[in-house]
């Protein structure tokens, strides 16, 4: 998951590289994204998370579709 | 003494890398829980977070406990009493989330290297240019998770 100043530099990177564009997330999106996905593990009733449990965090901040389905 | 548990261990690795920006070594946990290195090695190996905290392949220490790395990385993220490196983009606003406080974050353009700066809290959105490539779908991200 990687920062770029913008789709024109995304493009160029990608360019360069050879490699497919995969998805694009403004910062906002990877900020609910963020918030959603990490808990503090110090919490003594921290967990790690199912596959299905990370899957509904996923499609709670509107990341759906084939390239946001987590490995059964 | 018996080997820590593996809540007491998360809580001591995330402990010392929220206070001081890097996780415990080897020798560190062994210390601390009065226990050898063999069986602090051992014990890391064992913790298997999430699939987020990872020993290095050849030394055993820690690499990376979810959202940080253990060694400096594009994504620096300056708190209050300590900084912390995280492991990609989304890792750098997750850091913000667990420490529950205001950062800044120091990071730059994949592609030109140019810097990017921006704060950001628990709470709310950062306000900065940029945008996030998720090169990697969801299916693929544990296969390699130094890559993804």
């Amino acid at each position: 998951m990687s920062l770029f100043r913008s789709e024109g530099h995304l493009a160029a990177w990608l360019a360069t590289t050879k490699q497919k564009r995969g998805e694009v997330l403004s910062l906002t999106k990877v900020f609910e994204l963020a918030a959603a996905w990490y808990s503090d593990p110090r919490d003594p009733a921290w967990r790690p998370r199912t596959r299905d449990e990370s899957q509904e965090v996923l499609d709670s901040v509107g990341l759906t579709g084939d390239f946001w389905e987590l490995p059964s | 003494m018996p080997k820590p548990t593996a809540g007491a261990l998360r809580v001591h690795v995330y402990d010392k890398l929220l206070d001081g920006g890097r996780p415990p070594t080897i020798s560190e946990i062994a210390e601390h829980f009065a226990i050898s290195p063999a069986d602090s090695r051992r014990a890391i190996a064992a913790m298997q977070i999430g699939k987020t905290v990872l020993p290095d392949p050849y030394t055993g220490e820690i690499w990376m406990a979810g959202p940080f790395s253990a060694g400096p990385t594009a994504y620096r993220v300056i708190g209050r009493h300590a900084q912390w490196f995280a492991n990609c983009a989304w890792d750098m606003l997750g850091i913000a989330v667990i420490a529950d406080e205001e950062v800044r974050i120091e990071s730059q353009c994949t592609d030109c290297g140019a810097p990017i700066s921006m704060r950001a809290n628990p709470r709310t959105p950062p306000v900065a240019e940029g945008i996030v490539h998720f090169l990697i779908p969801a299916r693929r991200w544990y296969e390699d998770i130094g890559f993804t």
